[in-house]
């Protein structure tokens, strides 16, 4: 939809014209300073959400990989799960209309640019423990098969390679211990995992195998200690 | 008035005088003396009779004849004493005494005293020493007697007015202590060669017991015992047994070395009563139990409790026993050792799976032996028994389920009919044996859930023994176990009492029919929940067993509108009527042998595929059922080709040749035989069922509670459950209740549960 150039009012008709003005209809005049940014806007949201989602309601595969370029993101970036994760989206690799202007209305963006000068944010974020801690739960959803309780544990790996390859020095070793016999993870043992990671020295002095941990943790740690020892 | 009476000889008894007024009689004279007035004695009695006495002494010192006599000397005393002598007699006598003890000592001071060469010649010399100084403690009591009688009086007058003095007889052990006992040399020859003696006699050498002795007394009588004597002596005794103990620890096995220290242990109590002080007995007596024993207790038992034990040798036990029991520490030690050899054995009894089918036997064998130990040579001490208890209790479960299985199969077998081996007492017996055993066992759900399904073929097939004997059985169990435990199984007898009264009203329904059948059906209602589960299965029978099914099916909803029966053809067995070549023959087979046979009525031969479908066997049941009419004992089938398993090609005929010495031929043993897969199913229902006790107390104790840390959770399932768990049990059904939403983590604190209601 093209943009509608707004008339400013002749200097002389000023006084007469906004008298008539202020009775009828209220004039919004936005203050502009020197290189200002424009307020969000709903609507412009939205053409930006159609210039991917095209007549539909839904950012699939396709459209997102475009969204991702656009942005400067590639898509297994993490950024894109901070993203997704303040846009509450259900699925990845989707966004939903709704999922899309509500969140991007928090985000107070409405188009590329503005998206662009939020990224710094959102990596901020990661650094934030209890923001962390909320987007890592909620990757577990977001990224497992609807159909499914588990997570697979192909994406589970990915997945954990996003959030904890860097932060984690056990993350190598978990990595290779999953690819024996776990066909993926539950919700519990996804949270434990983070927990595991928070707490647990990584010489595993510490780990109790009488405590709460899930049964999975106590096989990794057993396993780990008898690869060492041989 | 006191009267002195002398009668003939030397003998003179008196009382305790009053020396005032005495009525005396004087060999010629005879006179009155009152103390008013007393005639003075001729200036030179008290001399001159002095000079008789000391006479008499020198003679009596001498062994010489005395010249005097007796009665007379004793009457000099007396007079003197009237005269107050009496302290001058008193220390003259002493000084007699006294310089005939001193002049004893040189006998012994010119003893030779340097070694000689021969050890031989040496002891002799001791024991001359010995033999000569006994004769002078010996005659110098003799004598002191002798002085004392003739002093008599002096004795009981003087002496006991002045309570300082001492006696003529402590004069005399004074004297002799002083000048002979207390002298170095002599006293240290004197103990080393009692002790050189007491040495010899314990290797083995007899040795003048009666010299030792008098010695021994001497010593004591002396008061020197203990110092001069007992101590040395005790060390001795310290260092001798110690050696020996080290000795014949190594050279001597356990029982010998037992003995042994039985032996020695008379020996030494012997030695107290024959010629040691009474007084050494408690410190000789433990002593040589310390060496002998104390100092060897682990030693004794880790070299030879085992054999001892798995040799049964009760008296050699009894013994080590009774010689524990003295000791300080002794029997801990055994109890200890007791303990730890039962935990071992009996652990290799329930840990050797090659050994399975002797294991109950065995445990009970086990067991009777020990209780024999326990009462025979423990003298049934209470801390011995517990610590049977216990480490029996340890070792049955170090092997989880097994034994319990086992248990329950070993019971099976006792109450099979054609076990006839025990008697109605033996067998009652037997099984109150196997309880006790059973007793020990954590984890009973594995028992009976084994014994339901042994106790339900034997009712079904019939092979139950003897109904007393299973009731018998069943209240033993509600006895241990409680009636929650035996209700099903008292629901199976149930049913079988119950199904007889409805076939009785069946057989009557059936004579009212129309159409009677020639085949006779007899029925077992089976209340599902009460009998293990089995798996249904379809099969084709014959029109002729449908329709008789039928009928029964049709009278029975008649009775009971609201129930639902479900047919088991695992369970059926039959009886049929054969004709082979060499005459009729009765076969008891099951169902499904039934249904194969059946077939040979159509055709000559069919392949195991044909008969598959014809019969909807399923596949595994259908081989084992094919080996059994073709392959085993009695073969009234003919399989091509041969051999003992059936294969997928194989074909089968009706053998015709067949011959049986019997009419009637069981073949449906089969039913009996457990197979692996019933074996692994049962078991593992069990465990299927332990997963489901522990779901329901989890989700019980978090609906109580509510929030609860994963530790506390723990420990309550602990308290609650019936069998034995291992914590990483607990968390897979804590992690599986989490994932199905009954509870959940605490968001902050993961060890923390909450229930989700």
């Amino acid at each position: 939809m093209p943009v509608k150039k707004r008339k400013l009012p002749d200097a002389g008709d000023h006084e007469h014209r906004c008298k008539l003005s202020s009775l009828s209809r209220p004039h919004i005049r936005p203050v502009k300073p020197v290189g200002a940014v424009r307020s969000f806007s709903g609507k412009r949201c939205l053409t930006w959400f159609h210039e991917y989602a095209g007549p539909g309601t839904v950012v699939g595969p396709e459209a997102m990989a475009k969204f991702c370029e656009d942005v400067g993101v590639e898509p297994e970036n993490v950024l894109m799960l901070v993203l997704a994760w303040h846009l509450e989206a259900a699925n990845m690799g989707f966004f939903t209309r709704d999922e899309w202007l509500r969140g991007m209305t928090v985000l107070q963006c409405d188009c590329t640019e503005r998206l662009q000068s939020k990224l710094d944010y959102l990596r901020s974020e990661l650094n934030d423990a209890a923001a962390f801690k909320n987007i890592y739960r909620y990757a577990f959803d977001f990224s497992r098969d609807k159909n499914q309780r588990v997570l697979d544990m192909d994406t589970a790996k990915s997945m954990l390679d996003l959030l904890l390859g860097r932060t984690w020095p056990l993350f190598p070793v978990f990595h290779r211990f999953l690819e024996s016999k776990y066909k993926g993870l539950n919700k519990d043992q996804w949270y434990n995992v983070l927990e595991f990671s928070r707490t647990i020295n990584p010489d595993l002095s510490n780990y109790d195998e009488d405590g709460a941990w899930p049964v999975l943790l106590d096989e990794f740690v057993e396993w780990r200690k008898s690869c060492s020892a041989s | 008035m006191f009267i002195y009476q002398i009668t003939g000889g030397s003998k003179v008894c008196g009382v305790g005088a009053t020396p005032s007024l005495v009525h005396c009689r004087i060999n010629k004279h005879c006179c009155s003396l009152f103390a008013t007035d007393r005639p003075k004695l001729a200036e030179n009695y008290t001399e001159d009779t002095w000079l008789k006495l000391r006479d008499a002494v020198g003679a009596i010192q001498n062994s010489t004849s005395i010249k005097y006599n007796l009665e007379e000397l004793y009457q000099a005393v007396e007079n003197l004493c009237s005269y107050k002598v009496s302290p001058t007699l008193y220390k003259q006598l002493r000084q007699v005494c006294e310089d005939h003890v001193q002049a004893q000592i040189h006998q012994f001071r010119e003893y030779p005293f340097f070694c000689t060469q021969h050890c031989q010649e040496k002891s002799l010399d001791n024991l001359s020493f010995l033999k000569r100084m006994n004769r002078c403690w010996q005659d110098h009591c003799r004598q002191t007697i002798m002085i004392r009688s003739i002093f008599l009086f002096l004795d009981r007058t003087y002496v006991l007015q002045n309570s300082l003095l001492p006696s003529i007889w402590d004069t005399g052990l004074e004297l002799f202590r002083t000048h002979i006992v207390s002298d170095s040399a002599v006293q240290k020859r004197t103990v080393e060669g009692i002790l050189e003696q007491i040495e010899l006699e314990r290797n083995g050498e007899t040795v003048d017991r009666s010299l030792l002795r008098s010695l021994l007394g001497m010593l004591s009588d002396l008061q020197v015992y203990k110092d001069s004597f007992e101590e040395r002596f005790l060390t001795e005794t310290n260092r001798l047994y110690a050696a020996e103990g080290q000795r014949l620890m190594q050279e001597r096995d356990v029982p010998e070395y037992l003995h042994h220290v039985s032996r020695r242990l008379e020996e030494e109590n012997d030695r107290i009563v024959s010629y040691l002080d009474q007084s050494t007995q408690k410190p000789l007596i433990s002593c040589v139990e310390k060496q002998l024993l104390g100092e060897h207790m682990t030693a004794i038992l880790q070299k030879g409790l085992s054999t001892l034990l798995d040799e049964n040798r009760v008296t050699e036990l009894a013994l080590l026993y009774q010689l524990f029991s003295k000791v300080k520490g002794g029997l801990p030690t055994l109890l200890q050792f007791w303990r730890d050899y039962i935990k071992s054995f009996g652990g290799e009894i329930v840990c050797t799976p090659e050994k399975d089918k002797d294991m109950v036997q065995e445990l009970l064998d086990f067991k009777d032996k020990m209780d024999n130990v326990a009462q025979t040579c423990f003298a049934r001490n209470e801390s011995f028994i517990n610590a049977m208890k216990e480490a029996f209790e340890t070792f049955i479960n170090k092997r989880p389920n097994k034994p319990a299985e086992l248990i329950a199969k070993y019971v099976d077998s006792k109450l099979r009919a054609g076990n006839k081996e025990a008697t109605e007492e033996e067998l009652e017996r037997i099984l109150d044996k196997i309880m006790i055993i059973f007793r020990f066992i954590h984890g009973k759900d594995v028992f009976e859930a084994f014994y339901k399904k042994d106790l339900a073929k034997r009712l079904l097939v019939g092979k139950s023994a003897s109904v007393d004997a299973e009731k018998s059985m069943l209240s033993k169990l509600k006895h241990e176990c409680g009636a929650a435990f035996t209700s099903k199984l008292e629901g199976m007898f149930k049913d079988m009492e119950l199904s007889k009264d409805i076939m009785i009203q069946f057989k009557q329904y059936m004579q009212n029919q129309s159409e009677p059948s020639n085949i006779e059906l007899t029925v077992n209602i089976l209340t599902m929940g009460y009998w293990p589960s089995y798996t249904p299965m379809e099969v084709h029978l014959p029109p002729e067993m449908v329709k008789l099914q039928e009928v029964f099916k049709l009278f029975y909803l008649g009775k009971h509108s609201g129930r639902k029966l479900q047919w088991q053809p695992t369970l059926g067995h039959a009886v049929l009527k054969a004709e082979f070549k060499e005459g009729k023959k009765e076969l008891q087979v099951s169902l499904f042998q039934t249904l194969v046979l059946l077939m040979f009525n159509e055709g000559e031969e069919f392949s195991m595929e044909e008969i598959r479908t014809a019969t909807g066997i399923e596949e595994g049941e259908l081989r084992r059922t094919l080996q059994s009419l073709a392959c085993g004992k009695a073969r009234v089938l003919n399989k091509n080709p041969r051999g003992k398993d059936v294969e997928d090609g194989d074909r089968f005929n009706f053998n015709n040749d067949f011959k049986h010495k019997l009419f009637r031929i069981k073949i449906n043993q089969i039913q009996m035989k457990e197979t692996v897969e019933e074996q692994v199913s049962t078991t593992e229902r069990v465990f299927q069922d332990r997963q489901y006790q522990i779901d329901a107390a989890v989700v019980r104790i978090m609906k109580m509670r509510k929030t609860l840390s994963h530790n506390l959770l723990v420990s309550e399932l602990y308290n609650q459950l019936k069998f034995p768990v291992k914590p990483g049990d607990l968390k897979k059904r804590i992690e599986s209740l989490i994932d199905r939403d009954y509870m959940e983590r605490d968001k902050e604190t993961p060890n923390q549960y909450h229930y989700v209601a």
